[in-house]
């Protein structure tokens, strides 16, 4: 995987010959949109582009920008199988030579991150442009908790942000998605999330991440209720990862270390939050889901897990190899279907709450948080044996 | 009456002259014709019957071995054409276990599908035999099938009190509900009751007796429910209208929190 350092100036890419660039903007708020036209306008001031939109443009509203009409989206805060399905059927129709697909707050990245998306994609051999973004302390946790770890230990990917909703891709790329889009809507999962990192990681394509720099605002699921929306993303993954399991338990070697993010200037000013409440649900859980916990974990775990029970906020911490085990097992849970897998996923909430709290306690303490999500990548990483035991051989293995 | 005890007092002088065993060896053998006609009716019923139980288990016997062979000849017969892999790859990510396969599906369906069939005609040629049998009780028969049918409602309607049993405290625990246990142990009992009603009403016993406790049951199950929720959450309830009170303007502008934590964004 090649990692380029954040763009600094805006150049004008080689691009491939034959077509123009696509630009596909999610369903997103006038205001949004219109911010996310001006960037686009600014980010390729010369070239023609093509910016397909769900939403009504006149078509000379921002005169380097050719608008197209795209096919009716709903407003989703990631991108859906219907997005990828949708892009490759524009690109094809408008012989577009690479796509860029941006999410509803595409509108807050500088414009030279734009471009060196596009400019990944156009220049040849990178097929999946990936941004980094610098999000600000305490945010994306599920993706720092569960995504990251887990695409990088199984799919041998550095890439920090496996659920990214601004993305290049180049024309496989794009079709390759979009049979893994086809596949999910004839079972009838059109709005289920796509794993791009794993499709192009399975299929052998050349991925390239690139700092992004700061994003305040990061797409939000529209409702509040994590207790909804961990299950769909992380039982999303769970069966992606079910789905090219004879990929992931081959030896592969992850690419060199990227330099890791800065912490951003608000890290230092923000309070921590407030852990109260986390850990409550965390003891209740434990109260109450032991009998379901002990279903799926074995006895080292919930050991660990009875000790955290009993630890003050203050010195509440998780081990990482213990999460790690923690999250493979629900993993390995997910794939025999010991309980119902909605059951299951409610039953990882307390244990991500209780995760979240750890992490928030750590990097109180002065420990950077990318430093510390790092560390429970390398738990990910060295526990993979374990994960792959207990996958083929589960009853050997089971607690 | 008076002359009635003049007559007995005249005759049993010389009734007393003859054996008391008389009497009590006649006695005897009608017991034992009775006892006999009993056994005779039992076995004739047995050996009327015997031919419908004899072909209830061949049919039974035959299918399941048949079943078994057809179930074998698909296993062998899909993954030859390595249907599961041709599957995958037109249908893609599908979620079966490892132990459905849909090669392992597809023979485990046909086999009890055979089992099955064999139940059928077995049962078919009992009846057969069944109705010729006119000594047997006449609500035997139905009142088996029934039996089956309540077994049936019991098994469901544990699964189901299982199920709703554990969605509740999960729900309940990640919403920080302190009485998540009770609330889940209500509900389970609340399904478990309504199931043994209908249980005791498939099989016609009890009549009003089992309505009424049924009625009575859960009627106070819900209302134990209802007490210990409403007093439990009183404070929560007050508190939760408070916040929506104040703070219904702002929540459709700032994107939300998702979660315990002011400052914690998940996603």
């Amino acid at each position: 995987m090649a990692t380029t350092d954040p763009a600094s100036e805006i150049t004008a890419a080689s691009v491939r010959p034959g077509g123009e660039l696509l630009v596909l903007l999610a369903a997103m708020t006038p205001e949004q949109l219109e911010r996310a036209l001006a960037n686009l306008t600014t980010s390729f001031p010369a070239e023609g582009v093509l910016v397909a939109s769900p939403s009504a443009l006149p078509a000379d509203s921002h005169p380097p920008l050719r608008i197209v009409a795209a096919p009716a989206a709903n407003a989703s805060w990631t991108l859906t199988a219907a997005d990828f399905a949708s892009a490759h059927q524009l690109a094809d129709k408008n012989k577009a030579a690479a796509i860029l697909m941006l999410g509803p707050e595409s509108g807050g990245l500088a414009p030279s991150a734009i471009r060196a998306l596009a400019n990944a994609v156009l220049t040849a051999p990178t097929d999946l442009a990936v941004p980094c973004y610098e999000l600000p302390p305490h945010a994306g946790l599920v993706n720092s908790a569960i995504l990251y770890p887990l695409t990088r230990a199984l799919f041998a990917s550095r890439v920090r942000f496996p659920l990214a909703v601004d993305l290049g891709l180049s024309l496989r790329m794009a079709e390759r998605l979009s049979g893994a889009a086809h596949r999910l809507t004839m079972l009838n999962q059109g709005e289920a999330p796509l794993w791009p990192i794993n499709e192009a990681t399975v299929a052998g394509f050349t991925i390239d991440q690139l700092d992004v720099g700061l994003l305040r605002a990061q797409p939000q699921p529209a409702g509040p209720d994590l207790s909804t929306i961990l299950p769909l993303v992380a039982g999303s993954l769970f069966s992606d990862i079910d789905a090219k399991a004879a990929f992931w338990q081959r030896f592969r070697v992850l690419p060199p270390a990227r330099n890791l993010l800065s912490i951003p200037e608000a890290a230092s000013t923000d309070a921590a939050p407030d852990i109260a409440p986390m850990l409550q649900t965390f003891r209740l859980a434990y109260s109450n889901l032991y009998e379901i916990w002990s279903l799926v974990l074995p006895p080292t775990s919930l050991l660990g897990l009875k000790r955290l029970s009993t630890t003050g906020a203050a010195d509440f911490l998780m081990p990482e190899p213990l999460w790690a085990r923690i999250v493979f097992d629900f993993l390995l849970a997910h794939r025999l279907r010991i309980i119902n897998r909605g059951h299951l996923l409610g039953a990882l909430i307390p244990l991500y709450l209780a995760w979240v709290a750890s992490h928030i306690n750590i990097t109180a303490s002065g420990i950077d948080p990318e430093s510390h999500i790092e560390a429970v990548a390398a738990a990910f990483e060295a526990e993979k044996t374990y994960i792959v035991s207990r996958w083929r051989w589960p009853d050997r293995f089971n607690p | 009456m008076q002359n009635m005890l003049a007559v007995l007092l005249q005759s049993s002088p010389n009734q007393s002259s003859q054996p008391l065993y008389a009497d009590n060896t006649s006695i005897w053998a009608h017991m034992s014709g009775a006892l006999h006609q009993s056994l005779y009716r039992v076995l004739s019923l047995l050996i009327s019957i015997l031919p419908g139980i004899l072909a209830f288990l061949l049919a039974l016997a035959v299918f399941t071995l048949f079943g078994m062979g057809v179930s074998a000849l698909l296993r062998r017969g899909l993954a030859l054409i390595r249907f599961d892999e041709h599957l995958s790859r037109t249908r893609g990510n599908i979620d079966w276990a490892p132990s459905t396969s849909p090669t392992a599906l597809i023979a485990r369906v046909s086999f009890w599908g055979f089992v099955l069939l064999g139940l059928i005609i077995g049962v078919s040629a009992f009846d057969a035999s069944y109705a010729t049998a006119t000594m047997l009780p006449s609500s035997l028969l139905p009142y088996l099938t029934r039996i089956v049918g309540a077994a049936l409602l019991l098994i469901a309607g544990t699964l189901v009190a299982r199920f709703l049993a554990r969605s509740v405290l999960i729900g309940a625990v990640n919403e920080q509900l302190q009485y998540a246990r009770f609330l889940s142990l209500g509900i389970k009992w609340l399904v478990l009751v309504l199931t043994a009603a209908m249980v005791l009403d498939h099989l016609q016993m009890g009549g009003n007796v089992v309505a009424l406790a049924f009625g009575i049951l859960f009627g106070g199950i819900v209302l134990t429910l209802a007490l210990a929720v409403g007093l439990g959450s009183r404070d929560l309830v007050s508190r939760s209208l408070e916040s929506r009170g104040e703070h219904s303007g702002e929540r459709s502008a700032t994107p939300p929190t998702a979660g315990p934590g002011d400052s914690i964004r998940h996603f």
